[in-house]
């Protein structure tokens, strides 16, 4: 269809070419169809859910929706005063309580509130039962609730109440980067003593980094290596690396833990040797954690580093080493800078495993090597507090973003140097 | 040979016909339990039995404790299960949002026959648990350690230390460690100050420390000699010195604290007067026993350790020889402050 129409246009053309366009047509329907599930499947399934679990970060409104009654008439009442909201906002809240409860939200809501002011749960969830029974009707609605559940006289709880009253919060992302908010509304850091996230922060990119160098380091050898070697050679080489790659991840990280153990084979061999007098800490610590990550992450960056060197004629290190070069000048000077886009690619991909790495740092590390994804998984998991995991993962998006800039920059930069 | 082959499939085929077909008069309550040789332990001592006595059939299901799911249940009216087996803590909640069947001492038999703690206006224990100090007495050369101090103490015992990653269980240790009681420990947790007090001495024993989050890692340092003690849950302890033969030491006199698991009826259940029915025989001590003698946890009645093997009670932490020396986790304590607290935790580990 495209096709004839693309030939209608191209009636002015001559034969030869006129087939060429509306074949090219064809193939762009047929390339269009063939992508068409891949870009449903990537939108239904990965972009969709992963913006909606983001958008946790800054929504409030799981609060404010089970009570909304109250988030409408706290918002007249001053916060800053430190005296207690009137009549009706009271009203509201025994109002909305009583219907929490007769549609079984009351123990959501009771975790919810419980969450933001530690001690509050039965409060709630005993109020809601009362309110339900109609035992709360009396007016004035703030006597009888204050005289049926005198925990209620806390300003602190119904600042609380006044703060979730609205959807949207910036709680989560200041909390992410160690920030707060006082009463009065200014941004602050956190006391020292609960700072943690800047410095997971720094800390995952810092490991991701490290173990991105040491493969890289590793990598190149091997992989002149394994291209150099006679084909035979070469061929089982190139088995050895992906070996390790077929093997369960949980497999080879649990294998480390094994070997680095007190009584370990490493430690055994250390102390056979003399070389330590008794075994040393080798398992959860940072230096397990290096090992264990490069030896699952090293088969990405040599095959990255092989594909591209294999395309590399031999004839330009000859011409250099002929030309009077010693081998590593040749090497560094000739044959470095054409296999750098490999580097580059194989950096990228380590770099970017390595960041969301939770299983490796949880098994091998001490609560020290932890990253951002194991904190991630105990905000989700463990405390059910999504709006934190959401606000996190943001920041491994915003990691991502960062590194997918400079990889680019860099292989700009890198491929203007020969030239 | 081949025939005797053949026969194998046949008389598994009138097994399962037979269990149909004494099911078909009588559907099965479904019962809820932690999974692996804790559900095991529960078939062959008390729901096999109960089945044997009375014909009623018992399906058994696996959870991890939440919640969430029953609730989930109960707000749909799609609820599958009778019998659960909650932590104390989510009964408490459980039952305050009427998740919960209330139960009376028809059911349960009289509330002072049972351990402080293992009874509840919605629940009777399913299992006490306790997390004790263990230690390999191969790796300890002469006296072991006998307090929690002692566990803190890396000069009378070097060495690392395994402790669970986690704010509950792991401040009550270090309250035991400052010389306090074990029944004393939410006396000094709630005091002013008392929490920064645990921080400041888990402060001490931190460098120390090798973190564990399952029970199995925590016992796999121990047994790698990666540490030289560690705090456990006294079953698994137990497990490796009978079924592996290890030379593991429980120090009970160092104190304890002892948690509970109960038995809740879901309400509005399809079996609820079945599972009432179940759980009035699962409160006759004898009858409650049956999963004692084959697990290393107690259960609620205090006269079910007489139905107990003498050897086999050393073993539990809910035996008269060890009991002086535990207390109850506060359940009131930690449904208020276990998200703070864990949050806290966390940050104080990762610093």
């Amino acid at each position: 269809m495209a096709g004839a129409i693309g030939g209608v246009s191209d009636s002015s053309g001559a034969l030869p070419r006129k087939g060429a366009v509306s074949r090219s047509g064809r193939n762009r329907i047929a390339l269009v169809l063939l992508v068409v599930p891949l870009v449903a499947f990537i939108l239904l399934l990965f972009v969709w859910p992963v913006l909606r679990f983001l958008a946790l970060a800054v929504d409030n409104s799981d609060v404010a929706e089970n009570l909304p009654r109250t988030a409408a008439a706290i918002s007249s009442w001053d916060a800053q005063a430190g005296e207690l909201p009137d009549d009706a906002v009271f009203r509201a809240l025994v109002d909305d309580l009583a219907d929490a409860r007769a549609a079984g939200r009351d123990g959501v809501l009771a975790q919810l509130i419980n969450q933001r002011e530690v001690g509050t749960r039965f409060l709630v969830i005993r109020t809601a039962q009362a309110a339900a029974a109609g035992e709360l009707a009396a007016e004035p609605a703030r006597a009888t609730l204050l005289a049926a559940f005198p925990g209620w006289d806390n300003p602190r709880l119904w600042r609380v109440l006044a703060r979730d009253s609205s959807p949207l919060t910036a709680n989560y992302l200041l909390a992410s980067l160690d920030l707060t908010r006082t009463p009065e509304g200014a941004v602050v850091p956190v006391p020292a003593d609960q700072a943690i996230f800047v410095s997971l922060l720094l800390r995952t990119v810092w490991i991701s980094l490290v173990v991105t160098g040491i493969c890289a380091v590793l990598a190149l050898p091997l992989a002149q290596a394994i291209v150099s070697a006679p084909k035979s050679w070469s061929r089982v080489m190139f088995a050895l690396v992906l070996f390790p790659l077929w093997t369960s991840l949980l497999v080879r990280t649990v294998i480390w833990i094994i070997m680095l153990q007190k009584n370990g084979p490493v430690n055994a061999a250390l102390v056979a040797f003399g070389l330590a007098p008794e075994p040393l800490s080798l398992i959860y610590t940072r230096f397990s954690l290096y090992v264990t990550m490069v030896q699952v992450l090293l088969p990405l960056m040599v095959l990255s580093i092989v594909s591209v060197m294999r395309r590399i004629s031999p004839n330009y290190m000859k011409a250099a080493l002929s030309l009077g070069a010693p081998w590593l000048v040749a090497w560094v000077r000739v044959q470095l800078p054409l296999i750098l886009p490999g580097v580059l690619a194989g950096s990228a991909i380590v770099f970017v495993f390595a960041l969301g790495y939770y299983i490796t740092p949880e098994l091998v590390g001490g609560p020290g090597e932890r990253m951002i994804s194991s904190y991630i998984a105990f905000f989700t998991n463990e405390t059910l507090n999504w709006g934190m995991g959401a606000a996190l993962s943001l920041q491994l998006i915003g990691i991502l973003v960062g590194a997918a800039i400079a990889f680019r920059l860099a292989a700009i930069l890198f491929r203007r140097r020969p030239a | 040979m081949r025939k005797q082959l053949g026969l194998v499939p046949t008389i598994a085929l009138l097994a399962t016909l037979a269990g149909a077909s004494a099911s078909l008069g009588q559907e099965p309550i479904v019962v809820v339990g932690w999974g692996g040789n804790w559900d095991k332990a529960y078939k062959e001592g008390v729901w096999d039995v109960y089945t044997a006595e009375t014909g009623i059939p018992i399906v058994i299901e696996e959870w991890a404790g939440e919640l969430a799911k029953v609730r989930a249940q109960v707000q749909s009216g799609n609820i599958t299960w009778d019998l659960v087996s909650p932590e104390a803590p989510s009964v408490e909640i459980g039952c305050a949002e009427g998740l919960f069947v209330p139960l009376t001492p028809e059911i349960t038999g009289p509330p002072e026959s049972y351990i402080p703690g293992t009874i509840h206006e919605c629940g009777v224990a399913s299992d006490t648990w306790a997390t004790i100090l263990a230690y390999d007495a191969d790796a300890i050369e002469g006296e072991g350690p006998k307090s929690w101090a002692d566990f803190w103490d890396v000069e009378k015992f070097p060495g690392k230390r395994g402790m669970l990653a986690q704010a509950q269980y792991t401040l009550e240790n270090a309250v035991m460690a400052m010389g306090v009681p074990a029944d004393k420990v939410y006396e000094e947790l709630r005091k002013p100050g008392g929490i920064d007090r645990a921080f400041a001495k888990l402060d001490e024993i931190k460098p120390h420390v090798v973190w564990w989050t399952s029970s199995t890692q925590g016992m796999q340092n121990l047994d790698s000699g990666e540490v030289v003690m560690t705090d456990a849950y006294n079953a698994r302890v137990t497990n490796d010195i009978v079924n592996e033969g290890k030379n593991y030491v429980i120090a009970w006199d160092a104190g304890f604290l002892f948690g509970t698991d109960m038995w809740a009826v879901v309400k509005g259940a399809p079996h609820e007067a079945e599972a009432l029915e179940l759980l009035k025989w699962f409160s006759v001590p004898e009858n409650q026993a049956g999963f004692s003698k084959l697990y290393a946890y107690g259960t609620g009645r205090v006269e079910a350790a007489d139905f107990v093997d003498p050897e086999w009670q050393k073993h539990l932490p809910t035996s008269p020889q060890h009991a002086q020396f535990g207390a109850t986790y506060d359940t009131d304590f930690w449904v208020e402050n276990k998200e703070a607290l864990e949050q806290r935790f966390q940050t104080w580990l990762a610093q």
